[in-house]
């Protein structure tokens, strides 16, 4: 392929060409990260500025202290980041169990385990029957009722299948062998071997964990419950609780919970972009 | 080697022993197992709801659902036309989002692709993917402050009104500030735009990596035979990712009426004609309507036609590429 970058005869075409992708790729670009950078500078200005204007002509965090001081904020906030770890760890611990199971191909009953979580993929009871079941394992407004079904994520299972089944089996012989039981080979063998898999698939839990809004919506009515999407969803449905005391410009206290949602992740994603990047991969050399 | 099929040949143990040997994994498998019927095959059994009567005052009193209903639900729902608008807005919404997704996705990942230098091709992919980790709410929430018209409809203060309104009112493509989220006619475009967002650079992935696949010797060979850069895309890129273009679109195809988080935190009582969807429908009546024999029904119907869809997609999946989806 020919990629010489230059106007004379014969190259200009390819020329103009990479001009107006790169164009266009800027053009993108900016479509992704204005809305977030206007977003940003409006949180730090405790006036209604709409509008164009994208630099902030004050520096007024004062969103931001409320949103860290105010307990009908902070408390959501807190919810956020316990859900967000009880989930990782029981999503990591449900995941990892179930794939460790699903690749013992002589235990007997496992064709019927494997296939009794790939159904779940394809029917469901519905919305109302879990909720029902919900409320009659008394788990309604209680955050156990958003944590313990997103701990059972079967792709996430299927996921860390698929890493489990690249491990050698001689190693489980070996262990076998030298008198490990299953529960120590998973533990001195299977988990430490598989450390990326378990960065990527718990980084799955962690983001979807922190985003979770649709089983709040389901099963939490208690205001005192709500995590932080819900509080954010709040302030911008015209509620008068939640607005309730509520003394700055209501715009910037949006712009800032919006900013609080989203930083935790901007950190991470950077330097775990390969994470990510694993687990699609993997899902997708699924043979 | 040889040890191995000499081990075939021995006789399997009998199946106590095997259990015996793997009653470790048994031991393990009991909490992935709790929480599968508890929260996956219990709420499968609620099923029976759809044919009854099963409203709040049937649980306060202790009598539980009226089956005298049977079919009854189902007949009230092929005559409710909240029900049928919310179906027919499931399949346009669904069936447009998945059009236009498939072709914005392989145009942009053709033109990533061309991207030659190597550090900002890593660049533009970083920043395009990020969008598909905000959750729908903060997306919402974004979207809403930036379509907002402000405080004041008749735009007479340019400082009021949002981003998007602003920069549209100095380009000159509207006169005045629009409400986009609350008005029928532009709700489901904003709708499509937003799903572009956020989905356009993720959705990219599956495709670069097709592209990837592609062996370079078909380009060498094509540009021997004199083919330019347009050609060797029309015959040769375009074709080979043709298998994976169709197998997104039908896993696509498979999901069609499951959408709900996305409509749900954007949309309201104003534009409930054009917006509401089967999931959001269910939600409204069961959930905050408490009609919960009425609302399994809806949440069946979907189940079923969704069912039948993912079998249909696995069928041809299988038939595309070897193996199936599930």
């Amino acid at each position: 392929m020919s990629t010489k970058f230059s106007f004379q005869k014969g190259y200009r075409a390819r020329a103009v060409f990479v001009i107006l992708n790169t164009i266009f790729f800027i053009f993108m670009m900016i479509c992704m990260i204005v809305p977030i950078i206007k977003i940003l500078s409006d949180s730090l200005m405790n006036h209604t500025v709409y509008g164009m204007q994208l630099i902030p002509d004050e520096f007024n965090p004062i969103a931001y202290s409320y949103i860290f001081t105010r307990d009908s904020l902070r408390r959501p906030l807190v919810i956020s980041i316990y859900t967000t770890i009880m989930t990782t760890f029981l999503g990591l611990l449900i995941s990892t169990i179930g794939a460790y199971i699903l690749i013992q191909r002589e235990m007997p009953g496992v064709k019927v385990f494997g296939y009794m979580l790939m159904f779940t993929m394809i029917f469901n009871g519905g919305l109302i029957p879990t909720f029902l079941v919900m409320k009659k394992l008394k788990l309604l407004n209680t955050l156990w009722a958003v944590i313990l079904p997103m701990a059972l994520n079967v792709s996430n299972l299927v996921l860390m299948r698929s890493f489990f089944e690249g491990l050698p089996t001689s190693l489980f012989e070996a262990a076998e062998i030298d008198g490990c039981t299953p529960i120590g080979t998973f533990i001195k063998i299977v988990l430490p071997l598989s450390k990326a898999a378990l960065a990527s698939i718990g980084l799955f839990f962690a983001v979807a964990a922190w985003s979770e809004y649709f089983h709040y919506v389901m099963y939490i009515s208690d205001t005192t419950k709500y995590n932080f999407q819900y509080k954010l969803r709040d302030l911008f449905a015209d509620k008068q609780e939640a607005m309730e005391g509520i003394q700055i410009n209501l715009k910037t206290l949006q712009s800032a919970a919006i900013i609080v949602s989203i930083v935790p992740f901007m950190f991470i994603y950077p330097f775990c972009q390969k994470y990510f990047m694993t687990g699609i991969t993997m899902g997708a050399v699924k043979e | 080697m040889a040890t191995n099929t000499d081990a075939i040949v021995v006789k399997k143990p009998p199946l106590s022993v095997r259990i015996y040997k793997y009653r470790y994994f048994y031991l393990m498998a009991v909490p992935v197992i709790v929480l599968l019927l508890l929260f996956f095959y219990w709420p499968m059994l609620g099923i029976r709801f759809a044919f009854s009567t099963y409203k709040l005052k049937h649980i306060t009193s202790g009598k539980g659902p009226d089956y005298s209903t049977g079919l009854g639900n189902f007949k009230a729902l092929f005559t409710d036309r909240f029900f049928l608008d919310s179906f027919r807005n499931t399949i346009a919404l669904s069936f447009w989002n998945l059009v236009f997704a498939t072709v914005f996705t392989v145009v942009v990942a053709l033109l990533i692709n061309e991207l030659q230098h190597e550090w900002g091709k890593k660049f533009v992919q970083t920043v395009l993917y990020l969008p598909h980790f905000l959750s729908w709410v903060v997306v919402a929430s974004i979207f809403t402050l930036l379509l907002s018209a402000g405080a004041d409809a008749t735009g007479s203060d340019p400082t009021t009104v949002g981003f998007i309104n602003a920069v549209f009112l100095k380009l000159g493509l509207i006169d005045k500030p629009h409400s986009f989220l609350t008005e029928t006619s532009t709700w489901r475009p904003c709708w499509y735009i937003i799903q572009r967002w956020k989905e356009t650079g993720w959705g990219t992935i599956i495709y670069l990596a097709a592209l990837s696949g592609i062996s370079p010797d078909l380009y060498e060979a094509a540009e021997i035979d004199g083919a330019g850069r347009l050609k060797q895309t029309w015959y040769i890129t375009l074709p080979s990712l043709m298998n994976t273009i169709l197998i997104v679109f039908i896993l696509n195809l498979a999901k069609i009426l499951n959408v709900f988080e996305s409509v749900f935190v954007l949309y309201n009582d104003l534009v409930l004609s054009v917006s509401d969807v089967v999931q959001t429908y269910t939600y409204r009546k069961g959930i905050q309507g408490n009609d919960y024999g009425y609302a399994t029904a809806i949440g069946l119907f979907k189940s079923v036609i969704s069912l039948f869809l993912v079998t249909g997609a696995d069928y041809v999946a299988k038939k595309i590429r070897g193996y199936g989806i599930v």
